[in-house]
């Protein structure tokens, strides 16, 4: 019958530990039952669910061709080897870590160069000066070409660069990079610059659905138990909750609370003793709790959250709502 | 799966053969850098990309332009005129959106070195019309158009290095520049207000000035020179900056010329006609080019061709930058395929591209083989 519904997880690296702590958050204790260099693995309590462990790179295949039901990968990835990416997989959620831009840094030494127009400019005169093109060394060659295609840069030649891209163009290799970057202090250290316009994309970790997996209604529930948890730790992560409980605590003030720091009210209004259960974004605590104290409130009680499981879940809707649009033909 | 070998394609190549023609069959495999540096990394996604043992970027070849003019400039005989002819698959990724075949058959021909280039062009012209009428499809529509015209405008138009740059590429790129007109401008000055003083203080200096500033605005900033370009270059571009002044969009009245230029269309000889009152009026020299056209149509109409029937137009080009001159396609009057039938057209600058040390003229065509097979049914 179908393969059992599998998840990929990233194998090795800083994305791998992020990937186990992401988890661990969301309750899932992923576990190697044949040991720790084992490439196949599981959840603790959830046998229905298998873990493959693949390069960031393997997982966006796999992904793409439907092997694997979820997969963690970067957004990069995904949108360099697929196009059309939104046919064939459905992005459920930033995950908030492995940051990384795609940018197209120059020399530094090209003060005339800061916008993408320069650098069409910059590239067409390059061609006729030196009869040749101007070098684009990068891995990401789709999305400069089509980044390039947008900004009307035809007069280029892309040059494959498996590692140490920003080194290129100080080996003489190419003229310019695209290429990840976090702080840009990478670029700076081999001389280059960022073009002002020529961020490509701002990419994160993503939990990607794939399309061309198996979505019988026994791998729907998994999803949606999996997806419960993983929502409902990113709403814990989003609030603490705060309580309190005051005579004068009323509708105005909850109103007032809600305008300026953005709380909700899960359980509904002050009771009739002036008790009170907010959650609140945790940069708003403890302003929140300068003013509960103002209006007349003795003590304020602030815990994080573990879980707040809700009845929607935004995320299985974004796994439903990509399912049942237009399918890949 | 292929549909090709024929007799009839057999049939073909021999007309080629008996017009002088020498058959080639280039190899299949193919380097990938001559096609992505002369047809531009757009083709890169159309293409079968495989790398050998070496490392080194091979692909299953394109088309056979490319690979008939490096065995052309491999023969030793590179810069005598020689044609040759070819018949065989070619490979190219299908379109998303139209789908189609990856694996078709080409046939054409490309000739180089000839001087006569007037004649040269129209005898292309009607090859490709004898081989769609091989076919059986002895009237189609003809669109043709003279990329040499355009650059012959630009050329003799009154404006800025970057500017003229800027509109070759887009017309290359684009087959409706003139709709492109409007949102045209080179963003450049706007950005870069900090170079203001700059480029105020480069007007009309001289490039030995530019050079010099642009090395102490280096050294100031703590610049090591690394990558590609050299200072001169990058003192060049401030001077072409400071040339095309405050004014980051094309001056309004040259922007109606190249509309009006465009909008020339029709049979080549009224269009010829027009074209020599546009220059007359806009004063600007375009005699070698407009010679060409009416001298290209002289030879198509001494060919028996009715040149009445050939839709011509300024604003035409084949989204390719390796043309120069001519480009021409043959479609079906009653459309029944998508797509041209035939198409071809001059590209003298290619060579030299591809490592000849002196320019060689070089026009050519291709004629898409089960295109044509199918309009027989």
């Amino acid at each position: 019958m179908s393969q059992p519904f599998t998840i990929a997880v990233p194998s090795k690296g800083r994305l791998q530990e992020n990937a186990e702590t992401f988890f661990a958050r969301a309750g899932f204790d992923l576990i190697k039952p044949r040991g720790a260099r084992d490439y196949r693995g599981g959840i603790a309590g959830l046998p229905a669910v298998g873990v493959a462990y693949h390069s960031a790179s393997e997982i966006v295949d796999l992904l793409a061709q439907g092997s694997v039901h979820f997969g963690l990968t970067g957004e990069d990835l995904v949108r360099e080897q697929i196009a059309d990416a939104e046919e064939q997989i459905i992005f459920i959620d930033g995950l908030g870590f492995g940051h990384a831009n795609v940018v197209v840094a120059v020399p530094q030494a090209w003060i005339d160069v800061r916008s993408m127009a320069d650098l069409d400019d910059v590239a067409t005169a390059f061609r006729i000066k030196h009869e040749r093109k101007m070098r684009v060394a990068t891995k990401y060659i789709n999305l400069t070409r089509n980044f390039f295609a947008v900004h009307g840069i035809a007069d280029y030649r892309i040059v494959e660069s498996a590692g140490a891209t920003e080194a290129a163009p100080a080996a003489g290799i190419a003229e310019l990079i695209v290429d990840i970057t976090t702080t840009g202090a990478t670029l700076a250290a081999n001389g280059l610059k960022m073009i002002e316009d020529g961020v490509i994309l701002r990419s994160q970790a993503n939990l990607v659905a794939a399309r061309a997996a198996q979505w019988g209604s026994a791998e729907r529930d998994i999803a949606r138990g999996v997806l419960d948890r993983i929502a409902a730790r990113k709403s814990a992560n989003a609030f603490h909750e705060v309580r309190t409980r005051f005579a004068r605590c009323d509708d105005a003030l909850l109103a007032e609370a809600k305008q300026r720091f953005e709380v909700e009210a899960p359980f509904g209004g002050p009771t009739s003793s002036g008790m009170l259960t907010l959650h609140c974004p945790p940069r708003h605590v403890h302003a929140l709790a300068s003013l509960l104290r103002e209006k007349g409130a003795d003590h304020v009680a602030v815990v994080e959250l573990e879980y707040v499981f809700s009845r929607t879940n935004a995320l299985y809707a974004a796994l439903e709502a990509g399912l049942s649009s237009v399918s890949r033909p | 799966m292929s549909v090709a070998p024929a007799p009839r394609n057999d049939t073909l190549l021999a007309s080629f053969e008996r017009a002088g023609y020498l058959r080639v069959a280039p190899s299949i495999l193919q380097p990938a850098g001559p096609f992505l540096d002369l047809s531009g990394e757009d083709i890169r996604k159309r293409m079968y990309l495989t790398t050998d043992a070496q490392g080194r970027e091979l692909c299953l070849r394109p088309d056979l332009t490319i690979p008939v003019s490096r065995e052309y400039l491999a023969s030793g005989g590179a810069g005598r005129p020689q044609g040759y002819c070819y018949l065989g698959p070619v490979f190219r990724q299908p379109r998303a959106e139209t789908g189609g075949a990856s694996e078709f058959w080409q046939a054409g021909i490309e000739s180089f070195g000839r001087m006569d280039t007037a004649a040269a062009d129209a005898e292309m012209l009607a090859l490709g019309l004898e081989a769609a009428a091989h076919f059986g499809l002895s009237e189609p529509i003809i669109r043709m158009g003279d990329l040499g015209l355009f650059s012959a405008l630009v050329a003799a138009l009154k404006l800025a290095p970057a500017w003229k740059r800027r509109l070759i590429k887009d017309f290359n790129h684009k087959s409706s520049l003139a709709q492109d007109l409007d949102r045209l401008s080179i963003g450049a000055i706007q950005a870069q207000a900090e170079y203001q003083g700059v480029l105020s203080a480069l007007a009309g200096s001289d490039p030995r000035a530019a050079h010099a500033l642009v090395t102490d605005l280096l050294s100031i900033a703590g610049i090591a020179a690394v990558g590609g370009r050299s200072v001169g270059e990058i003192a060049d571009r401030f001077l072409d900056q400071a040339a095309l002044g405050a004014s980051a969009t094309l001056p309004g009245e040259t922007r109606a010329l190249i509309e009006r230029f465009l909008a020339v269309a029709g049979e080549p000889d009224d269009a010829a006609a027009e074209l020599r009152a546009f220059a007359r009026d806009a004063n600007v020299a375009l005699d070698p080019a407009l010679d060409l056209l009416e001298s290209r149509t002289g030879f198509l109409a001494a060919r028996g061709i009715d040149v009445r029937r050939i839709h011509f137009s300024t604003a035409f080009g084949r989204g390719l930058d390796y043309y120069t001159g001519l480009v021409f396609e043959l479609h079906d009057p009653r459309a029944r395929v998508a797509g041209q039938l035939v198409a071809g057209g001059r590209y003298d600058a290619l060579l030299t591209r591809l490592g000849s040390a002196t320019p060689i003229p070089a026009v050519g065509f291709s004629v898409w083989i089960e295109r044509l097979a199918q309009l027989q049914g």
